[in-house]
């Protein structure tokens, strides 16, 4: 078959720019540590969280030093916790968020930050990130979960350490 | 000198068929869209935010689903009889699909429709991808089933005219436009299979009430498995018409027959083994297959780039043959006052800045940045919105010549339209990149919140809005003036030499293209093992850990009475009365009982 | 596909008082039915040479697609590595 030696030029350009996003994924993977949401949350009976050793009272736990696990329940049309209180956790930790869904599927999308993930029923999203500074962030359902989507939102309570308390966690 | 019309007259009426639904759709779908667009900006709000997402589901079914696809089969019918110039096999059959397929669409648009109406007790405001335990009115899923059936009849039917003329051409090559229609087909027969699975096996009996619970992530991966390759069966059709058409309108000649043909197979081979990578957010598929599917999609790339190649090459052909000179100033001496070709090119062009954003929503690790973002619909208008209808909207100013026998009712018209789409969605879509990159979600009425404010770095998110508002203004504008422009057309009288149909032979043939390419069984079985390679696992995987119905019931889109406890509850702990001011959720409340009390 | 357009230089239209390929930019008449009566006549009316499979090599083409490479690349890594590795909360687990 014949190929002009320009459009060779421009294959071997593609394969160059095609391996390279490759590439920069990985390097995003594995130099920056940067993790996909996966199967490792295991998966809850939607019909039944109040029966859940967690998602029975969603809200933070305490697993380590400066280490915690936040359980959040989404549903139409709010986050527990989240929406009528702020979920709340300390400055200076890690954090992994367990999300899931109550009803239908929603998303749980940190706003202005990389943290964004899928809730749906019967499967436990997990999701590790690190809090610095004491601040507040929005959060927003960001997969369409019925009539009053747009009112789906809330929003993390980064407190001061030294502001942190016993009350401010489940365990 | 006799175009189609004269030579294939049942055929054409076919096709003027499916171009009529096609069209309507478009003008339904887009008036939907300026609804959104004026919504969604907080310009004008006509409709209550509830009723927002019956809008939304309007918008993306008639457009993405029969605007695009109505389209498609009519160009495929008229470059299946062009390609082997000789009738269907029987005009029955044809028509028999083309009804299928509309009873279906009109089933499916009312009961989406029905939606606005209280008083009917049906809706389905579940959006175009209708993801469970939200749950439709039955008859939305059943036309939907209808469509997609009407759909595989159109590919039988051409493949049967496909048999009668290897019969009589034992030893020819396909003619370029069948062979890509036959493809694309193949394409669509392997992919379309998830989406039947899922909406029969499952969402018709479970909206039915024959089963109790679905497994939503095991509907939610059937959909995907469908929902990529759709992308491109909306491709297909503007690539066809670039390859084929588009050099011609030039003034040039196609680059490479062989090359296109490679393009295709690709296309057959790697459109469906990637559509996890709309689910990389997703619980419940490990990382080893979002990274696959990661890795076919960048691959997938390649068609794409290699198309950018021949169809420019072919374009600036045609440059040359017109006097154009120079490493760039060639692109002057185009027929930039042609509707056809400049819509097109635009077309092209605008995919071209679609394909980045593309090469973005690929890269896995970096959805976490723009996943269910404004990104995501400003990354397809350029490309279906753009590329695909643009070109469409293009292709029938030098089609519809063809098929009625009347000349273009105002060509200067036709430019004005075609620049103000592209124009229009200059400003919608740039503006809907940007505020992705802010969190701004797609698919919300109103993305005004209590809790926070997006910030943008760069301008405001005023701006930001007014662009959206005025793109989707500009574009439903274009819109207006296209379907004035064709109906004036049909309203023409019939002349002798509408437009000249003619398509010059590529300068590379078909005669250097290795016969394989042309084995359909073989790319056929190859495209099958790539499937289910990238298949099974994963939904092995979702079967294995929720269950083949999993234990989903559905849940209507419309407010519980749970939900107004727990929202009464929120309000009187946290809400404090200015934040009320806000009205929105008031609002939301207020429908909410009455959604309730009905 | 028909070979019915491998039209001979000599049919086609050259529309008088246009500029000729050695000055540059033509612009014709696309807007008048042509020779072959065709009442739109787009293209072929404005095509003043016929270049063959060896009279033509795509190099405006490969200027365009290299331009737009370098584009994707730059844009590319702006994306990734200032709008996504340098935003805020990375997911690390």
């Amino acid at each position: 078959m014949e190929i002009h030696r320009y459009e060779k030029i421009w294959l071997a350009g593609a394969l160059l720019l095609i391996v390279g996003f490759i590439a920069t994924v990985s390097y995003g993977a594995v130099g920056a540590g940067i993790e996909m949401i996966n199967d490792e949350g295991g998966q809850v009976d939607s019909t039944a969280l109040d029966e859940h050793p967690k998602f029975s009272e969603p809200g933070t736990y305490k697993t380590g030093p400066n280490e915690y696990d936040v359980y959040v329940i989404a549903k139409q049309f709010l986050y527990e916790p989240g929406t009528s209180e702020p979920i709340r956790v300390p400055a200076n930790s890690r954090v992994t968020f367990h999300v899931t869904s109550a009803d239908v599927i929603h998303g749980y999308e940190i706003v202005g930050t990389n943290a964004n993930t899928m809730a749906v029923p019967g499967q436990v999203s997990t999701m590790t990130v690190e809090f610095n500074e004491p601040r507040k962030y929005g959060l927003l359902c960001n997969e369409y979960c019925g009539s009053a989507h747009h009112a789906m939102e809330g929003s993390i309570q980064v407190v001061p350490q030294s502001e942190w308390n016993e009350t401010m966690v489940v365990n | 000198m006799a175009t189609f019309v004269d030579r294939y007259p049942e055929e054409a009426k076919v096709v003027q068929a499916t171009l009529v639904v096609s069209f309507i759709s478009l003008g339904i779908g887009a008036f939907f869209g300026l609804i959104q667009a004026l919504h969604r900006t907080n310009v004008l709000r006509v409709i209550d935010s509830v009723d927002y997402y019956t809008v939304l589901t309007g918008h993306g079914v008639l457009l993405a689903l029969w605007f695009t696809i109505f389209f498609l089969v009519g160009l495929f019918t008229w470059a299946i009889v062009k390609g082997f110039d000789r009738p269907v096999p029987d005009i029955r059959l044809t028509w028999a699909w083309v009804g299928l397929m509309t009873t279906g669409a009109v089933l499916a648009t009312t009961a989406i429709l029905a939606g606005f109406v209280p008083e009917i007790p049906m809706s389905a405001d579940v959006l175009y991808t209708f993801y469970a335990p939200l749950q439709a009115h039955p008859v939305f899923y059943i036309g939907t089933a209808m469509f997609i059936v009407g759909t595989w009849i159109a590919g039988a039917d051409w493949f049967l005219a496909y048999r009668g003329w290897r019969q009589d051409n034992p030893d020819e090559r396909i003619p370029l436009q069948a062979f890509m229609v036959l493809t694309t087909m193949i394409m669509w027969f392997v992919s379309t299979l998830g989406v039947a699975v899922s909406v029969v096996v499952f969402l018709i009996p479970w909206s039915l009430g024959i089963i109790d619970t679905v497994n939503p992530l095991l509907t939610r991966t059937l959909f995907w498995y469908f929902g990529h390759p759709v992308v491109y069966f909306w491709l297909m059709p503007a690539y066809l018409l670039w390859y084929t058409v588009l050099p011609k309108l030039a003034g040039g000649r196609l680059f490479s027959d062989p090359l296109a043909r490679v393009v295709f197979v690709l296309f057959v081979l790697l459109s469906t083994p990637v559509g996890i990578h709309h689910q990389y957010l997703d619980p419940g598929i490990a990382e080893g297959f979002k990274f696959i599917a990661m890795t076919n999609t960048m691959f997938l790339l390649l068609p794409s780039l290699l198309t950018a190649f021949t169809v420019v090459a072919s374009v600036e052909h045609g440059a040359r043959q017109r006097g154009g000179e120079g490493y760039l100033r060639w692109l002057g001496a185009l027929p930039w006052r042609d509707p056809a070709f400049a819509g097109m090119a635009l077309a092209g062009l605008m995919f071209a800045a679609g394909g980045f954003s593309g090469m973005i929503n690929a890269g896995m690790n970096i959805n976490y940045l723009v996943h269910n973002t404004l990104w995501v619909p400003g990354h397809f208008h350029m490309t279906v919105g753009t590329a695909v209808a643009l070109t469409m909207m293009a292709g029938t100013y030098w089609l519809l010549p063809q098929l009625t026998g009347k000349p273009v009712y105002s060509r200067p018209i036709g430019l004005l339209q075609v620049i103000t789409w592209f124009v229009g969605m200059v400003f919608m879509s740039n503006a809907m990149h940007r505020g992705g990159l802010l969190g701004i979600p797609r698919r919300t009425a109103e993305p005004q919140y209590q809790n926070f404010d997006f910030v943008a770095a760069v301008g405001s998110i005023g701006e930001i809005r007014m662009q959206i508002a005025l793109g989707g203004v500009l574009l439903f504008v274009s819109v207006v003036i296209f379907l004035f422009n064709v109906a004036a057309t049909w309203a023409d009288d019939r002349v002798d030499t509408p437009v000249d149909d003619t398509i010059p032979e590529p300068l590379s043939s078909s005669s250097g293209a290795p016969l394989v390419l042309d084995n359909l069984a073989l790319w056929t079985g190859i495209a099958v093992v790539l499937v289910i390679l990238a298949y099974t696992l994963p939904l092995a995987g979702i079967i294995s850990d929720a269950g083949l119905f999993g234990g989903s019931r559905g849940f209507s889109v419309a407010f519980s009475l749970e939900w107004l406890v727990d929202a009464t509850v929120a309000a009187v702990t946290n809400v404090s009365l200015d934040s009320l001011a806000g009205v929105a959720p008031v609002d939301a409340v207020v429908d909410s009982l009455q959604e309730v009390s009905r | 596909m028909p070979a019915e357009s491998n039209t001979e230089t000599g049919e086609v239209a050259t529309p008088a008082g246009d500029g000729t390929g050695e000055t540059g930019t033509p612009v014709p008449d696309t807007e008048s039915i042509d020779d072959e009566g065709f009442v739109i006549g787009s293209g072929r009316s404005g095509v003043v040479r016929q270049l063959g499979h060896d009279d033509f090599d795509p190099v405006g083409t490969l200027v365009l697609i290299a331009i737009y490479m370098v584009i994707v690349g730059a844009m590319w890594i702006f994306m990734y590595f200032v709008e996504f590795l340098g935003g805020d909360l990375t997911v690390i687990g």
